[in-house]
Order: structure tokens, then sequence, then C-alpha cells
């Protein structure tokens, strides 16, 4: 386990300047669980540089990736179907604020607005989940479509 | 290249686009998957769909981000997908002949290599650390190709990579004390 002051540099031990550098090192020369961790740092970055650096496809790649796309056919030219879900979401979107416009607006003039609101909750939240879960049950079919 | 394939796409050349992308971007793309499945052969597969997937994709492709973008958004979700079905099984690389071939080509002596198994150790870690790890050490230590691969803030990616180099350098240092080869 590194000092807790230090752990930070010996993270970013190669990116550090000189000056900070000197002071790693002055520090890591007398105290010895920063130096295994140091070294121990070194060891996985060494390592995992050897194994993993510029790892490429292998050549059989591209190849086959070519026999596939000629045996898919040509590319499929997009659908227009997205647009038009698109197009009935926010249909709907706007039909709904209507009709939520549209059962409010009279609650203003009206005397019994509580005993309105009472009656009619149930049944206009009941629509609107409704409502709003079939919409976002197509804005979620157009975005697959993408 | 990226405003070739472009005007490719624009003249509804997508054969042309593909011949020149599939090159561009083989690598990349094989490299990203590779760090989020950690599998040699596993990710040729998942790199060989990516590039049907952008094959049946390319005339959709409407240019409101890069291509690269684009590219590796396809990536992630083709590697997500499978790692969610299970169709991804990670497994620990070490044993793939790819990498013994890479260290051997590498003039890494087979006793020091046998010594501290570094790899052994990054199966322990998270996923996310597993995945930044990896592509970090592929991508030449590069923190933005990490970000931008991964698309996650540079922060994040710099945070989970701390975290999981001093967890591997204290696995290592655990390791050599039990060893006695400190």
């Amino acid at each position: 386990m590194a000092c807790a002051e230090f752990e930070e540099r010996l993270l970013e031990f190669a990116d550090l300047a000189n000056g900070e550098r000197a002071r790693v090192d002055a520090h890591v020369a007398h105290c010895l669980s920063c130096r295994e961790f140091l070294e121990a740092l070194r060891t996985v970055d060494s390592q995992l540089t050897v194994q993993l650096a510029g790892r490429e496809a292998t050549p059989a790649f591209a190849p086959a990736v070519r026999r596939r796309v000629l045996h898919e056919g040509s590319a499929v030219r997009p659908s227009l179907v997205p647009e038009f879900l698109d197009f009935v979401g926010w249909g709907a979107i706007v039909a709904l604020l209507g009709l939520v416009a549209w059962w409010l607006t009279p609650l203003v003039h009206l005397s019994n607005i509580r005993m309105t609101v009472s009656l009619n909750a149930p049944y206009v939240a009941a629509g609107a989940f409704l409502l709003a879960a079939f919409l976002f049950g197509i804005r979620s079919f157009a975005d697959l479509k993408h | 290249m990226e405003q070739e394939i472009r005007a490719c796409l624009d003249r509804k050349r997508y054969q042309e686009a593909f011949d020149q992308l599939l090159p561009e971007f083989q690598n990349k793309v094989f490299r990203l998957a590779y760090a989020m499945v950690g599998d040699a052969a596993l990710a040729e597969d998942m790199a060989q769909e990516v590039f049907i997937r952008i094959w049946k994709a390319l005339p959709g492709f409407r240019g409101q981000s890069a291509l690269s973008t684009w590219i590796y958004a396809i990536t992630r979700n083709t590697c997500l997908t499978a790692l969610k079905k299970g169709t991804a099984k990670r497994e620990n690389s070490l044993e793939e002949p790819n990498v013994a071939r890479a260290v051997e080509e590498a003039g890494v002596p087979a006793a020091r290599h046998a010594e501290i198994d570094v790899l052994r150790f990054l199966d322990q870690l998270p996923e996310r650390h597993r995945q930044v790890l990896r592509l970090y050490y592929m991508e030449e230590r590069s923190y933005e190709e990490v970000a931008r691969l991964l698309e996650w803030p540079m922060g994040t990616v710099k945070t989970y990579l701390h975290r999981a180099r001093k967890e591997l350098a204290e696995a290592v240092a655990r390791s050599k004390m039990e060893k006695g080869t400190v």
C-alpha cells in the first residue's frame, strides 16, 4: 500500500514534470511500501502493454466480412416507418395536451370544481396513462427501427 | 478519410463507402469489442457482426454525428446486447494462443511472464474497470482515445483507470510478497 500522499503521483509517474518526479523519487528512495507499489505498477504496465498494445484483427477478418456482405446483398434503403411513427407519437402528445386543456378549462368557470375533479380524475388519469404508455411504445419502436 | 466516405454516401455509393470504411475502422472496432468482451476470437465475431450492421444501416446514416461516433456506438451496442444475452462469454484471455505468441514475439522471457500473471488479476476487477484498462493499453495509453471509443467523460475514464491500475498493482505487490520475489 503506497503512502496516500504519493499514490496519485505514482499512478501518473511517467507523466510527471521533472521537479515533481525528483520529489517522488526522493520519497520512493526511502519508502519501501511506495517502492513496492511503483515496482508492481511497472510490472502491470509492462505486461499489459506487451500483451495488449496495438492488437489487431487477424488477416482473415476483412475477407470474412466481405464474404458476409456479399451474402447479405445490397445495402437496405431506410424505411420511412420510423418517421411516420415519430409523427404519430408527437401527434398523440399534442392530442393528449389538448385533451387535458379541454377537460380543465370549464372547471375554472364551475362552482363545484372539487366535485368534478373527484368524479372524473380516475378516468382521466387512466386515460392519460394508457395514452402515455401507447406513446412510449410507439417512440421505442421508432427508436429501434432507427 | 471520413470526408471521402461521407462523399460516397452522399452519392449513394454504399459499396464504395464500405470498401473505404472497413480497412479504416476494422482494428478500432476489433479493439473496442475486445475491450468489452475480453476474448479475441469472440471480439472478431462481434466485429464482423458490427460491420454487417453498418453495411445494412449505411443508407440510413444521416451524418448527424461523426461517422466514427456512429460506428463505435454500433460496436458498443452490439457487444452490450451480446453480453446481456450471454452469447459473449468472457474468458481469461491469457490462455489464448495469440497472446502467448505476442508475448513470445515481443521477446519477453517466458520465466518472467510466468512469474506474475497480471491478466489473471484482471478478471478480479469490475467489468468497467476491465474494459477501460484493456482499451487503455491497446490504444497505447491514450486517455482521449479510450474516452472517445467508450463515449465516457474523460474524468470517468481517468477515475476508473486509476482505480483499476491501483488494484492491479496492489494485487501484484501482494503476489510478489507471497512468492518472496521482493
